[in-house]
């Protein structure tokens, strides 16, 4: 398109931006009542990790993930709650946690994995790659489709 | 096989299966064209999340998708100088000759040390399981090729430098 100087496709009416697609993902929430939520979700997986209880304490961390723009400390906190539930469980038990899940919360488990695995730095591999295998046996290459085509991102 | 590399190799297998969904599709910014949309990048709303599957730092993919491309760039691990210059020859070596690899990119995505681009055309032509296939074996076979390279480079310098002082007994 170089012998184009202007983009006159930015003066098209119906043209379809990125910022619309990203609008329509949000929630309508303040980043403030966002925040509060997923601080208050951290500390009730925490106590459920205590407890003992991991499978409730898996279903609690996939709930209600904060999606949309500019809330890049609420994802990456709540991606280390989820993570720090995925560690808990022993390898034996993840074919059964997973079964535990029903099908949205598989796709919302599938998302966090591929969150997980793109911070290397930060979080182990070996055992996000492990659940990534066990998860993809029961719900299916769909479900990782869904995460490619899913704009509401939790990373 | 490690206990680690299995794994990776079967999340790699699994993103890309599911990735290749591709179908043929015309620009929508310059009529009669037809590019892969991953890399013109003009139409946001086809291209999708980019995934990344790692291994740990130094070993990472990176699977970017589009309506009706793919693109897959590796990062393979280089452990010191040694296994940095030997991957930087053999990725330039088979990028120069990208051509006869039908889906290797001519240069690597930033950041990563070789990329593949599979588009629509590649998925009809080819087997997608063949494609899937070659992809993760050539993610196995990289490691092993450099290390053999790295030990070969080892024992020639060590002959060189056994005949060459051997003089001086």
């Amino acid at each position: 398109m170089a012998f184009r100087r202007i983009d006159i496709d930015q003066y098209d009416e119906d043209i379809y931006t990125e910022e619309e697609i990203l609008a329509d993902a949000e929630s309508g929430r303040s980043i403030d009542e966002i925040n509060s939520v997923v601080d208050a979700r951290a500390t009730d997986v925490r106590n459920l990790l205590t407890r003992g209880n991991n499978s409730d304490a898996l279903t609690k961390s996939l709930e209600d993930p904060p999606y949309g723009r500019n809330l890049e400390s609420a994802k990456a906190k709540n991606i280390k709650t989820v993570v720090d539930v995925l560690n808990q469980f022993r390898a034996n038990d993840i074919p059964t946690a997973i079964k535990g899940l029903n099908l949205d919360q598989q796709d919302v488990l599938m998302k966090y994995l591929y969150a997980a695995l793109s911070k290397p730095e930060q979080f182990n591999s070996g055992m996000i790659l492990n659940w990534h295998e066990k998860l993809t046996e029961v719900a299916g290459p769909g479900s990782i489709v869904r995460v490619m085509t899913d704009k509401r991102t939790v990373f | 096989m490690s206990n680690t590399l299995r794994p990776y190799l079967t999340a790699v297998r699994s993103t890309l299966t599911a990735a290749m969904c591709v179908e043929n599709f015309s620009s929508q910014v310059v009529e009669r064209h037809n590019k892969p949309e991953i890399e013109a990048g003009t139409s946001k709303e086809v291209i999708m999340n980019p995934l990344m599957i790692s291994r740990n730092e130094n070993e990472q993919v990176l699977i970017e998708t589009s309506v009706n491309s793919v693109r897959i760039s590796i990062k393979i691990k280089q452990a010191d100088d040694l296994e940095t210059i030997l991957c930087h020859k053999f990725s330039r070596f088979m990028m120069m000759r990208a051509d006869n690899f039908v889906i290797l990119r001519r240069k690597p995505v930033d950041g990563y040390d070789i990329s593949f681009l599979i588009t629509n055309t590649h998925t009809e032509q080819m087997y997608k399981h063949k494609l899937v296939d070659f992809i993760v074996h050539f993610m196995e076979a990289v490691d092993r090729e450099i290390s053999e390279m790295k030990l070969s480079v080892n024992k020639r310098a060590r002959t060189v430098a056994e005949s060459y002082l051997g003089q001086f007994m």
